[in-house]
This record gives C-alpha cells, sequence and structure tokens, in this order.
C-alpha cells in the first residue's frame, strides 16, 4: 500500500497558484524528500496532504484513503511554523499534545519522561516553554512529533536551529524509526541532509514539480561529461576529445566534449600507459542540480 | 468526544489554577463590600440615637401613645419621642445634648398642621417622616387598629392585565436596582470570560500551535472544547459571586428586614436567565471570530469591545424605557439581540409583556447564537494559519474552506 497518493493538486490563494498539478508517491518504509526553494509551495503541498487545506482540484490518499480523525492519530507532524504553548511548563504542554495524539494519561506521561531524558531536557521539564532556549524548543516539538510512535512521520526543515550535536542525534532518530519500518517525508532546502538521509525525492518549484524519482537515479541523470581524475605523474595535454581541464583539488576536473563517452576516454588513458589513482564521473551534487533546476526553470523537462 | 474533554480540561484549568484569575475572583466581591460597606459604616458611626421632644400646644396629643414598633435592623431608628411640658425645658435638654431636636406642635395644628422644629444641627429626615406617622397615628387613636395601619400605609397597587399572567407591583422601586445589579454582573461575566476566549483563540494564533492542533482532532471538538472551557471560567466566576451575593442578601436582609419583598418573583429570574444565556453565547462566538480575524491580542480586545458596547445601550434609554415601556423604541430594544439581555427584563418590570414579544425575543437570540457560532468556527477554520494577515468578513462568507 502506498502510504501517500498525491494526485495532480492544486491550490490557489486568491490569484496566486500556489501549487500547480503536483503529483507524487510516498512509499511505506522510506525516507523521501520534499524539496523546494522558499516559497516553493512545500508548506502549501504538505498541508493539504494533511487536509489542513482542501485542494481547488486533485486528489490526495494518505495511508490508504481520505483523512479521517483516527489516522490522525497515527501521523506525526512537525510544522514549519513550531508552536508549542509558550505560557505552561513544558511537561504540561507535553502531555496535553501527546494526549490529544489519543495516548491515555499514563502511557503519555511515561513515554515524554524517557523522551524528555533521551532529548536532554528531563532538568528542564518545569520551566515554561518560553523560557527555553530555540534548539530546546526545537527538541520538544521533535517530541511531539514521535511521543504516540506514528507510521507516518512528516517533518518541514527538522535540523533548522540545533547544533551539530543536535542535528546527528536527530539524524540518527530518523534512522532508527525508518528502521523500524515508519515513513518519513522531509520537506527541506538543505540539500547535503537530503543526499544523507533520503530514498527518493520530489524537488517543486514555482508550484510545479522540477524532479521527481530516486536519488540516485537523478544525480546520475545530471551527471554530464564530466570525470575527475587523479594521475600519479601529468597529463598530457593533448588527450582527444578533451574541451577544458582544470584543477579539481589535487586532481583534474574534465569537460568532454558531447561525442566522447568517459569510457574512451579511459581507454586512450590506459593505452598511453598513463598511471591512475583514482578515476571518476563526476556525479553533480544536489546542490548543484538543485540551483540548475531552479534557476534554469523547466530544465528537468 | 473524549479529545472534546481534554480541551475543555485544559482550557479550564489554565485560567482556573492562574493567580490572575483568584485574583479577579477575589476582587469583584471585595470591591462590592467597600463601595457598599464603607457608606453603612459612616452612616452608622454618624446616625445620631438620641431622643426627640415634643411640645403639645394644641393638648390633641396629651396622652399619646408611642408608635408600634415593628422594624427591628441595624438602620431602624426607633428614635424615643418625650413629652415636655414648657419649651424652656426641652432647650434646657437640647442645651445638654440629652435630646437632638424638640418639635412644637402649634395651638392651631389641627387646623394649619403647623410643626415648628427646634435644633442644633440639621435632623435626619426619617425622623422627621417618624414624628408625623407619630402625630397621625395618635390623631387616628380612635380608629380600628388595623383601619390605622392601612392609612398610614396608603394602598398597595398590583397592576394586572387581561392577556398575561404577570404582576406589575408599584411599591418595589428597589427591584430595579436588582435588575440594574444583574446587568452589570452580566457585562462583567461577558467580558471576563468573553475576554478569556478570545486571547485563547489568539494566542493559538500567537503560539503557531494551529497545525498541530489539526493534525490531532477536528477543528469541531476543538473549538467546542474551548468555548465551553472558557465560558465555564465565566460561570464559575459568576456562581461564585452569585454565592457571595447570596451571602451578602443573608446579611442584607437581617440588616434591611424592608428588602424582604422585592418584588422579584421567580419568572423574572427564569427570563433573565432565557436572554442572558444565549446572549452569552453570542458574545462569546463573536469573541473567537475577533480572535481568529486579528493578528494580534491588543487588537482583538478592541475590536470585541465593540460587541459589548451594544449591550448597555439600554442603559442610557433606562428613563425612556421604564416610562413608556410598550413604545416602539422599547419593544425594538427587546428584540433587537444585543440590546435584549437588559431590556427584556427592565420591561418585565415595569408592564406586562406579550407572550409574543418574550417568545420572538428569545428566538431570536438563539438565531443570532447560532449565526455567531456559524461565523466563528469558519473565521476560525480560514483565519488561522495566516499569521500577520488579516482575514476579511467576506472572505468569511464567500471563501469554501
Amino acid at each position: 500500500m502506498t502510504t501517500i497518493k498525491v494526485r495532480e493538486i492544486t491550490k490557489k490563494f486568491g490569484s496566486q497558484l500556489a501549487v500547480n498539478k503536483v503529483s507524487f508517491d510516498v512509499e511505506p518504509g522510506e525516507i523521501f524528500g520534499l524539496l523546494g526553494p522558499n516559497g516553493a509551495g512545500k508548506t502549501t503541498t504538505i498541508r493539504t496532504i494533511l487536509d489542513i487545506f482542501k485542494p481547488d482540484s486533485g486528489e490526495v490518499d494518505i495511508l490508504g484513503g481520505k483523512m479521517t480523525e483516527e489516522k490522525k492519530n497515527w501521523i506525526g507532524y512537525l510544522p514549519e511554523e513550531r508552536g508549542l504553548y509558550q505560557d505552561i511548563n513544558l511537561e504540561i504542554c507535553l502531555n496535553y499534545l501527546a494526549r490529544l495524539k489519543n495516548l491515555d494519561a499514563a502511557e503519555a506521561s511515561q513515554r515524554i519522561n524517557s523522551m524528555l531524558k533521551r532529548f536532554d531536557l528531563y532538568d528542564h521539564r518545569k520551566k515554561k516553554v518560553k523560557e527555553m532556549s530555540k534548539g530546546m524548543q526545537q527538541k520538544a516539538q521533535l517530541i511531539i512529533t514521535l511521543v504516540h510512535d506514528p507510521k507516518l512521520i512528516i517533518i518541514d526543515e527538522p535540523f533548522s536551529a540545533l547544533d551539530p550535536v543536535n542535528t546527528q542525534m536527530v539524524k540518527d532518530l530518523l534512522r532508527e524509526e525508518r528502521d523500524k519500518g515508519k515513513t518519513i517525508v522531509m520537506c527541506t532546502h538543505q540539500m547535503h541532509q537530503v543526499e544523507e538521509l533520503c530514498d527518493r525525492l520530489v524537488l517543486i518549484n514555482q508550484g510545479a514539480v522540477m524532479l521527481y524519482g530516486d536519488l540516485d537515479k537523478i544525480r546520475r541523470g545530471y551527471s554530464g561529461q564530466d570525470v575527475i581524475i587523479h594521475p600519479l605523474g601529468g597529463l598530457p595535454a593533448d588527450l582527444p576529445g578533451v574541451e577544458k581541464i582544470e584543477p579539481f583539488n589535487s586532481s583534474f576536473r574534465i569537460h568532454l566534449n558531447p561525442q566522447v563517452s568517459p569510457q574512451q576516454l579511459l581507454k586512450t588513458l590506459v593505452e598511453r600507459g598513463i598511471t591512475l589513482e583514482r578515476f571518476e564521473i563526476a556525479i553533480p551534487t544536489l546542490d548543484e542540480i538543485f540551483i540548475q533546476v531552479v534557476t534554469s526553470k523547466g530544465a528537468a523537462q | 468526544m473524549t479529545k472534546f474533554w481534554l480541551v475543555f480540561k485544559h482550557e479550564y484549568l489554565r485560567h482556573v489554577k492562574r493567580k490572575r484569575f483568584i485574583f479577579a475572583l477575589l476582587s469583584i466581591p471585595l470591591f462590592m463590600v467597600f463601595l457598599m460597606g464603607v457608606p453603612i459604616f459612616a452612616a452608622l458611626l454618624s446616625t445620631d440615637r438620641r431622643p426627640v421632644g415634643y411640645i403639645d400646644l394644641s393638648g390633641l396629643f396629651t396622652d399619646a401613645q408611642p408608635l408600634s414598633e415593628n422594624r427591628n435592623g441595624l438602620f431602624s431608628n426607633n428614635i424615643k419621642m418625650l413629652p415636655f411640658t414648657a419649651e424652656s425645658s426641652a432647650r434646657e435638654a437640647l442645651e445638654q445634648r440629652d435630646i437632638q431636636a424638640y418639635y412644637i406642635i402649634q395651638p392651631d395644628y389641627l387646623a394649619s398642621g403647623s410643626v415648628r422644629v427646634v435644633s442644633e444641627e440639621a435632623v435626619d429626615s426619617s425622623i422627621h417622616r417618624r414624628f408625623s406617622r407619630f402625630l397621625l397615628s395618635n390623631l387616628m387613636s380612635a380608629e380600628d387598629a388595623s383601619v390605622r395601619e392601612r392609612i398610614l400605609q396608603g394602598p398597595q397597587m398590583i397592576l394586572r392585565t387581561l392577556d398575561s399572567d404577570q404582576k406589575v407591583d408599584s411599591t418595589h422601586p428597589l427591584a430595579f436596582i436588582v435588575v440594574l445589579f444583574s446587568g452589570v454582573i452580566f457585562m462583567l461575566v461577558i467580558n471576563t470570560s468573553g475576554g478569556y476566549l478570545l486571547q485563547a483563540v489568539v494566542e493559538e494564533k500567537e503560539n503557531r500551535t494551529m497545525e498541530i492542533i489539526l493534525t490531532s482532532l477536528s477543528t469541531d471538538q476543538f473549538m467546542a472544547g474551548k468555548i465551553f472551557g472558557n465560558l465555564s471560567v465565566g460561570l464559575t466566576q459568576m456562581v461564585f459571586w452569585l454565592i457571595m451575593a447570596g451571602v451578602t442578601g443573608f446579611f442584607a436582609l437581617r440588616t434591611f428586614p424592608d428588602l424582604a419583598n422585592l418584588g422579584i418573583n421567580f419568572s423574572f429570574l427564569v427570563l433573565m436567565a432565557a436572554t442572558f444565556l444565549p446572549a452569552f453565547v453570542m458574545i462569546a462566538a463573536l469573541m473567537t471570530m475577533v480572535g481568529a480575524t486579528a493578528t494580534e491580542a491588543r487588537e482583538a480586545q478592541q475590536i470585541a469591545g465593540l460587541f459589548t458596547l451594544p449591550i448597555v445601550v439600554p442603559f442610557w434609554f433606562i428613563a425612556v424605557i421604564m416610562e413608556t415601556p410598550n413604545s416602539a423604541l422599547s419593544v425594538g430594544f427587546s428584540l433587537f439581540p444585543f440590546t435584549a439581555p437588559l431590556t427584556l427584563p427592565l420591561r418585565s418590570m415595569v408592564t406586562n409583556l406579550p407572550a409574543w414579544q418574550i417568545a420572538l425575543s428569545l428566538g431570536l437570540l438563539v438565531l443570532a447564537a447560532a449565526g455567531a457560532i456559524w461565523l466563528a468556527s469558519r473565521a476560525f477554520r480560514l483565519g488561522m494559519l495566516r499569521y500577520g494577515k488579516k482575514l476579511s468578513l467576506a472572505e468569511i462568507f464567500r471563501t469554501r474552506s
């Protein structure tokens, strides 16, 4: 069963088209990246999936059908607009929100205590929420997202406001949840986090899908004619089919002309007896793909 | 349903447990005690309880009987009347400060009714009234006691009309004070719980908790929990104040036995409750709507004032309503949902309300309350995710959520 099916959803706010015929699927047990620059329509898409907004057209299936009150208990959501009741103490706030996810009083308090300890917040549980630092509030928000052991976790910018130690902890936590069979949708524009964590992704820009599919396949699809070579000796200047050679760290980055494949270059190098320490197809980073897609609209088509 | 109770409990306890709430709860009764207690205390201190004297020059009151005393409270001034034979001895007593004043009943009293008063300081008018009663009752000493009493009291008129069994009693002006007092209490409770509600909705927006809430339970459950939770805070206040008022009333009755027959009857209280409750819900829902459309608490508070203002409008026209309770203005006020809660009970004190007016007025109030709730829940769904943006009234009606 596909966890989330989004079919051609469109949502307008006044005359502004926020989401335009967006479609994608999220499969069970994967970490799925929902990417896009600021204002691309990520949050609107998520709110539509969660039935906070009704789409103007199109359909969303979540956990095998329409959103119901019962399904809300199986979903953990970390919204982009972080929100906790500021004026009450952390423990009361967490317990109230956990109980709204249908946990009984004893279970809620037991789970919250163990999570507070894991997140290093246990000593702060009697503090008012507004007295805590941004990072602490973010961790508290993550507790709310995960406390009821949801089947589907949707997190919007999970690493903002976290220091490297806590970022690592959250990453470990997300991997742990995936290993338990949870489905995770991660919404972000921090590409290196996506590269590290996500299996598949969709990239939205100006309300429309630009890229969609398996992370590795997308990156390979964007690998052009570039090769990275680290020879032990020097590199001859007259290699056939080479358009440009530029130093890349201690290696060289070679731009091939479109008629020459990397295999042909490798063959030539071997024939010339050049000793190689490294020969690598230069797969672009997601950052590079992102910038390329976003700055030249429609590059994916 | 269980989530509704969670929200209800959370909202209720959040306010009730606060120091601010307890302070507000106690401050009103303390204020009232202070407001009423100080003048009473001052009056007690300044009341002159010395007897008054009289010299009968007319010969009509030679063996006058003292007034029969049927009142015994803190303020009943059973001042003694001492007969003097000559003005010189009365003046001496006055100078000795044994009496506070003396009356000289003139020889032609029967024809002219003339009585002279001599005192060092102004004498309380109640003592003059008492002395008049004393004279009158003795003039009529030949009459039967019950006849005498009736003549002194005057008739007690009760107005009844053919189409209603309501009674209007002419002799208890204090009942108006009760209506006014209830109106003020109503305003206070509406303002405080409306304020709590408004704050509770705006807080949700300011804390940006809406998305968490919307993905945990339905807006209907959430709104119902919030509205009833916060209204219960107001009701708690009201019940507490009513208990305090009851306790005060109990002591007041011991102090002022006259208050016992105010002319407040059960149907009046029912009418009051029947108009106040839907009005309460209506204002609360409108406050919620304002909370959902405004961007910050302060702004919302200002707009909310607009809703409570029309409630007090009948107070400005109170003289008109009392004098012409069946005029177009009075009837209009009792039909308009905002002014009905004060006008209807007020009019019921002075006239017989036709049944259709009561039914129409209550019907309109209930409709207005239901409409306000509808508006509020729409505004809430539409407005809550617009941080920093306003929601216009037109959008509430037009947009599909």
